[in-house]
């Protein structure tokens, strides 16, 4: 398709069709080395899974058979009971010998695929010790919750490279909609399995992924233009997803129509630029805890001026290296589109999870629902509010924008001239009270008339200066809005980065440490080394466990630091905790002596100070 | 008319003068503690008039010896800090910091078991010139003036 041109952006016909549409700006996906895992079609997928329902009392029950399921079956109408959980699963229960095989299998063919993943430095050596002893509980909590296992992963892995070899293609479910004078395409990804925690030492491991991206256009003398674009990723919402497509530095657009994804490899998460992103996880906590932790840390930034810090965020490495497969135009390999909106059946009609209800009370590994769909069955924001989704709802189009701000700029001159004149009446009617009740004073048969006349004169003067504050403030936004008005009519664009409240940056490509393999070594080991301690302390001094512990964590704390190049901070933090404790144990002492102390240096400044003004 | 020279010298805060003061404290404070087993054993009327080991042992003469050379090297050191410290040297302010934390953790501990176990009173006054000189270092102009905070991302723990 011919692409017509406005300015310096590729544009599009407004009569071209959805399709051609999603096929000029459809995005190119970079892919990791080490993923194996990438978009393809429900249709098959659904074939080779099972449909089951579980339901709140914990049974389970099994609705359509493996080799039995189609699409048309997945959306038959089935009534349920409240708190029933439907979903599907694509790896049945596996057993002890079936893992071992699966395993064993999953090595075999990723090293005939000659297609492997090195971490680097691992996630543990980029997150600090706190943060990592509570990683440790965070996995001992894999016991406790419902998880989906490497096996499972492993099963997955074959079965789609099966499902591939049958019908070797990349999908993407391309969806045009309209709204507040914006054409939004969205490119919804689809995969079997999402291995993040098995294969990229990530937090989650769940069957199935929905993953999307979108791009908003505007018409201006019937050509559509692209202005933003927007990925869903972790840890980001609202403005903080969107790119302006003139943003270069951010979003790397190939062939000039077409943006490039960098999936976080297993996770599939979108990113604009290559690299390896920090995700963080924060635990779930009770209310009342973190309303300490929040209490905890003002004090610790704002009173005590340290640098912020959160011990239960634990760091995870998403890796967008972009090294591996790559999608789209230019790229070895093609999509194969599909065109979905809510009369296709499957996006509105099946609103249950696409793979596996593993029972986790975090949903972590869960399965996700469909495009139109939360796992609990409620609408979906980003498909029934583009807009709002990347904070759009608020971004009138270009071509709109110019008649918004002069319409904006009439009505506040309008309103500035009905200003003047009531301005002026008002005050003439004040003026007018004043030297009446000028006239009543002196009266003494005058006062209940003077008192209502001084009420109204008070009531009067306040609606005056109200008038005139709005006045004030008319001019400096009108001021503001011929300025931006200005700006617009030059063609000057805003800063592409104004909207941006959090940048997702990946680490840098220097980032190393004091001794990058010791550094290493240590975060792998250290938590293991902690509990030996801890286990030795306990057999053979028991009468100084307390103390030990204390002595025990300070030490592992400077190790660490000394390795991380941040010993000098970190011997600040230690000490003001302990002075902080010691204060504590200082004032439970000595509190008369203390508050007796304060008085008296509180009254001889006092003195002092008086004294001082007295003397001149 | 001759100008006045700019003083191109750092201001010195008043939290670095409070800090010196609390130096100089603990450093009397060490000073008794040379002295005090020095004067129970009467060394200086009678000289070192006896053994200092008894076998692998020490004896109670070279125990208060040992004590009193321990805390002579500690005064001695808090003086070189000292100096450092008036001469603003990044150095001083790291060594006090961290010897301030090592000096807490002990008094903390010798806090808990003194009180439990040996039943006698934990030196309060070296916890109290410890919390004043930790808090001292830590305010952001004095960390400033050594060089410490530089405003730049720190990695966390």
């Amino acid at each position: 398709m011919k692409v017509y041109r406005a300015s310096d952006r590729p544009a599009a016909p407004a009569t071209a069709s959805d399709l051609e549409l999603l096929r000029q700006f459809e995005p190119v996906a970079y892919f990791t080395n080490g993923e194996p895992f990438f978009p393809t079609d429900v249709d098959h997928y659904v074939r080779d899974c099972s449909l089951w329902e579980h339901y709140p009392d914990e049974h389970e029950k099994l609705l359509v058979k493996q080799g039995e399921l189609t699409l048309e079956k997945l959306v038959e109408p089935r009534p349920a009971a409240f708190g029933t959980v439907r979903f599907l699963r694509f790896i049945e229960n596996l057993s002890l010998t079936e893992s071992a095989q699966v395993l064993a299998d999953q090595a075999r063919l990723r090293l005939k695929l000659r297609n492997y993943f090195h971490a680097g430095i691992g996630r543990l050596a980029r997150g600090g010790f706190l943060p990592r002893l509570v990683d440790g509980l965070f996995s001992l909590s894999f016991l406790l919750r419902g998880r989906v296992s490497a096996a499972t992963a492993a099963a997955a892995e074959l079965d789609y490279y099966e499902m591939f070899k049958e019908e070797p293609k990349y999908v993407y479910y391309g969806r045009v909609t309209r709204q507040n004078g914006w054409t939004i395409l969205q490119y919804w990804f689809f995969f079997c399995f999402n291995n993040w925690r098995s294969g990229f030492h990530g937090v989650n491991n769940h069957e199935s992924d929905w993953e999307m991206i979108t791009i908003y256009l505007y018409e201006n003398g019937g050509q559509l233009i692209p202005e933003w674009v927007a990925y869903a990723s972790h840890d980001f919402k609202g403005d903080d997803l969107r790119r302006r497509w003139d943003d270069h530095g951010e979003l790397q657009i190939n062939d000039e129509c077409h943006p490039v994804i960098y999936a976080g490899a297993g996770s599939h998460a979108s990113y604009f630029r290559p690299g390896e992103y920090q995700a963080e996880f924060n635990l779930p906590l009770p209310n009342w805890f973190s309303g300490l932790v929040r209490t905890w840390n003002k004090f610790w930034t704002e009173t005590l001026g340290q640098p912020a810090g959160n011990p239960f965020r634990i760091p995870f490495v998403d890796f967008a290296r972009g090294d591996g497969l790559r999608i789209g135009h230019g790229a070895p390999q093609s999509w194969s589109p599909v065109l979905i909106d809510e009369s296709t059946a499957w996006v509105s009609q099946y609103r249950g999870l696409w793979g596996l209800f593993a029972r986790d009370p975090i949903s972590g590994e869960n399965a996700p629902a469909g495009p139109m769909y939360n796992r609990d069955g409620t609408p979906r924001s980003s498909w029934y509010d583009p807009l709002g989704f990347a904070g759009l709802d608020k971004v009138p189009p270009p071509p709109q924008a110019l008649e918004l701000l002069k319409s904006n700029c009439d009505k506040v001159i309008q309103r500035q001239e009905e200003l003047e004149q009531l301005i002026l009446e008002k005050a003439v009617e004040l003026q007018s009270l004043g030297i009446e009740m000028k006239g009543m004073e002196g009266n003494p048969h005058l006062a209940k008339q003077h008192a209502a006349l001084e009420k109204t004169i008070s009531a009067l003067g306040a609606e005056v200066k109200g008038l005139r504050r709005e006045r004030s403030e008319n001019t400096a936004l009108l001021q503001g809005l011929a300025q931006q008005r200005e700006r617009m009519n030059a063609g000057e664009q805003d800063d592409p980065r104004a909207h941006i409240r959090h940048l997702a940056e990946p680490d840098k490509p220097t980032l190393a440490f004091r001794f990058d393999r010791a550094a290493e070594t240590w975060a792998a080991i250290s938590l293991s080394l902690l509990l030996f301690a801890i286990a030795g302390l306990i057999f053979l001094a028991p009468h100084y466990v307390w103390a030990g512990l204390t002595i025990i964590f300070l030490l592992f704390l400077v190790a660490e630091s000394i390795l991380r190049a941040a010993f000098v901070q970190t011997i600040a933090r230690i000490t003001l905790i302990l002075a902080m404790i010691a204060t504590l144990i200082l004032f439970f002492h000595f509190w008369k002596w203390i508050i007796v102390g304060a008085l008296l240096t509180t009254g001889a400044f006092l003195m002092f100070q008086r004294l001082r003004e007295l003397t001149g | 008319m001759a100008r006045r020279k700019k003083n191109n010298r750092k201001k010195r805060p008043i939290a670095v003068t409070v800090i010196a003061a609390a130096i100089v404290a603990l450093f009397l404070i060490r000073l008794y503690q040379v002295f005090e087993p020095l004067i129970r054993q009467q060394i200086f009327q009678n000289g070192v008039a006896g053994p200092l080991f008894d076998g692998w042992r020490l004896t109670d003469l070279g125990r208060a010896l040992l004590s009193s050379v321990t805390y002579f090297v500690l005064s001695a050191t808090g003086i070189a800090v000292l100096i450092g410290f008036l001469r603003l040297r990044r150095w001083s302010w790291v060594l006090l910091m961290s010897w301030t934390g090592i000096s807490l953790a002990i008094t903390l501990v010798n806090y808990y078991y003194a009180q439990r176990l040996l039943g006698s009173q934990p030196n309060y006054a070296v916890m109290a010139s410890n919390v004043i000189i930790a808090f001292a270092l830590n305010m952001t102009e004095v960390q400033r003036i050594f060089g410490i905070r530089r405003d730049e991302s720190v990695p966390s723990l």
